[in-house]
């Protein structure tokens, strides 16, 4: 490769500095100038061309959402709250409430969204009058014309599949890592039953213990696991483990 | 020390004569940013500089310690608004190096697309810094006209313009969207021509070059000692750049040129800086060749396990303003022990002594402006 400023121009510089030099770049930097057309733009009547994927505040699809919670896990500001609310057949169901006023617009929560409910959407306008404006429930989440684009797919190369020769097989972080059980610390209280959002956990009963009550532990099924690992956060006595696939 | 002009003969027992004290910031238009310089002047002339950092002090390697690895990577991005990419990429480097993993061919490509974009970028910030701090206005408007354009191909690659949080640990977050390669080709093209044309306003005006030319002189024994890294220890004839003498991500791969300079005057520094910005295009060109050839399908994201093994792992980068570094200390969990931030700014400041001994004080905004001071990353 070639130098390109500095053998040009560290050359006798007292010389070069002679007095219609100035003057001539003045001349020729103008006539460039005036020949430009406008760099600017009338901001509020006139808009820069924005992307889709453009990291604007967080969006929400209501109906997709399965309310895990993994949104509020992943959030680096801590802005984003499981809230209980009134869905369309008027069941209550947990969907995320995002502090606006405190988002960093990093789309972590439509990065890791197992069911790519949570979106990234192009708008960036969100000045409002109090603090308590910028609170966005999950119904004011929603942004009209969400497109594909707007979501963010976390896909994974595995290194397993680099070394076997497959690198062009791509998996998402949902359909990988599943939660493992540890039979001996289990006390079947069945609170990863209640907390799994998708019902992927099922208690089952197998064999009677000694004072002849029936012994049950939770079977996962891992068609409908989203590896949200609700269940492992919950359990009381650390018998979940999350099993990492690589 | 000068003497007075006028010979003053009749004194003949010779007096101590005061010197002051100018406090120069935090708010004082050469600060960019929250920072003070204390010099002593003996009337025109400075003898003595005191810096004082620490305004912006908000804790960021102790906050670190705190959260799990993934969520640091946004934090990286603030350590500096200027040049967010290479700190996330230094920090994603250094989990992989503890992790012990490789990531894909492409990332690192990409991952040296985007450092080279942001190095321009931060360069093109500085360069109209300079051009404020001596006065020149037109120099300011041109560099962030050029540098809208680097923010633009930010936004079509990761999403947003400035705190990108682009690279992940294992790969970057998305691969390159749909006609990147042709609008970064363009741009880069267009940048060319237009970098001449700014160069020319300097270059050719006697003001600039005689506030730039010969002073605040530094030698490489000076460099050396007091830790000075980055294009300014490049302009007092050290020649050392990390990209080319301790590759990481395929620096080894991709042909450039390191600018050295032996003059070690604020001039020295200021052509290095705008040679790199040159170099930058001739990376970027070969890079996005080289994404290219990789192929679409290729993978560029790894899947890496939540938790980083016992043990240390440093690695260091080459950034805008000098030498990062960043130091990890895991004990096994999905949150690091201790995250050591070595910043380039924090180190290249206390060298703003000996950079204004003996210059003017008319003289000591245009030699602090080659420091390309920073301080989300000074303070942390």
């Amino acid at each position: 490769m070639t130098i390109k400023y500095l053998d040009k121009y560290p050359k006798n510089l007292a010389k070069s500095l002679w007095v219609m030099k100035p003057v001539w770049t003045v001349f020729k930097l103008f006539g460039k100038t005036v020949t430009h057309r406008s760099m600017t733009i009338l901001y509020p009547y006139e808009k820069e061309w924005i992307p889709e994927n453009y990291r604007g505040r967080p969006g929400l699809r209501f109906d997709k959402c399965v309310g895990c919670g993994m949104c509020v896990r992943m959030c680096p500001t801590a802005c984003i709250k499981l809230i209980e609310v009134d869905d369309d057949a008027g069941n209550k169901v947990m969907r995320p409430q995002v502090n606006v006023g405190r988002c960093a617009m990093c789309g972590y929560c439509a990065e890791y969204c197992p069911v790519d409910a949570m979106t990234v959407t192009p708008e960036y306008e969100l000045a409002e009058y109090t603090r308590y404006d910028l609170l966005y429930g999950p119904r004011r989440l929603n942004y009209e014309g969400t497109t594909e684009g707007m979501e963010v797919h976390l896909e994974l190369t595995l290194p397993s599949d680099i070394q076997n020769g497959n690198p062009e097989r791509r998996v998402r972080l949902a359909d990988l890592d599943k939660p493992e059980l540890t039979d001996s610390k289990c006390i079947g209280c069945k609170k990863c039953a209640k907390v799994c959002p998708v019902g992927a956990v099922k208690m089952v009963e197998k064999g009677v213990n000694d004072k002849g009550k029936p012994i049950v532990r939770p079977e996962f099924d891992n068609a409908k696991c989203i590896g949200c690992s609700n269940c492992i956060i919950d359990c009381p006595k650390n018998a979940l483990e999350l099993k990492e696939v690589l | 020390m000068a003497d007075s002009i006028v010979p003053v003969k009749e004194i003949e027992e010779k007096m101590d004569t005061d010197k002051m004290w100018v406090i120069m910031g935090p708010q004082h238009p050469f600060s960019h940013g929250l920072w003070t310089l204390k010099v002593q002047l003996d009337g025109e002339f400075v003898t003595d500089a005191d810096p004082i950092v620490g305004y912006l002090h908000r804790g960021w390697e102790k906050e670190t310690e705190n959260r799990t690895y993934p969520k640091i990577i946004p934090m990286a991005d603030r350590l500096c608004y200027a040049a967010s990419m290479t700190y996330t990429h230094l920090y994603c480097m250094t989990v992989e190096k503890a992790l012990g993993i490789d990531i894909p061919e492409k990332a690192k490509y990409i991952r040296i697309v985007a450092d080279e974009v942001c190095r321009i970028q931060s360069h093109l910030m500085w360069l109209a810094a300079v051009g404020t701090d001596m006065g020149n206005l037109t120099v300011f408007l041109w560099c962030m006209r050029e540098r809208e354009f680097f923010l633009d191909l930010n936004v079509k690659l990761t999403g947003a313009r400035m705190t990108t949080n682009y690279p992940r640990i294992g790969g970057v977050r998305n691969d390159t969207t749909e006609l990147f390669d042709r609008d970064i080709l363009r741009t880069v093209d267009r940048f060319e021509k237009a970098l001449w044309d700014i160069i020319a306003l300097i270059d050719d005006s006697s003001i600039f070059v005689s506030r730039m030319k010969g002073i605040s002189y530094l030698s490489r024994e000076q460099v050396a000692n007091m830790g000075l890294t980055g294009p300014a220890m490049r302009g007092c004839g050290v020649d050392f750049d990390i990209r080319r003498d301790d590759p990481y991500d395929n620096y080894d791969k991709i042909d450039f040129e390191v600018p050295v300079l032996t003059e070690g005057d604020s001039y020295a520094r200021y052509m290095i800086r705008v040679e790199e910005m040159f170099q930058s295009v001739e990376i970027i060109r070969q890079a996005v060749a080289k994404v290219k050839a990789i192929g679409k399908n290729a993978p560029y994201r790894m899947k890496v396990p939540s938790k980083v093994p016992k043990g240390t792992a440093f690695m260091r980068m080459e950034d805008p303003r000098g030498e990062s570094l960043m130091y990890l200390v895991s004990d096994g969990t999905d949150k690091p022990w201790r995250l050591k931030v070595r910043s380039p700014i924090f180190t290249n400041v206390s060298t703003s002594k000996a950079m204004c001994m003996g210059c003017r004080i008319a003289d000591v905004p245009a030699i602090l402006a080659q420091i390309d001071m920073c301080l989300g990353e000074t303070d942390r």
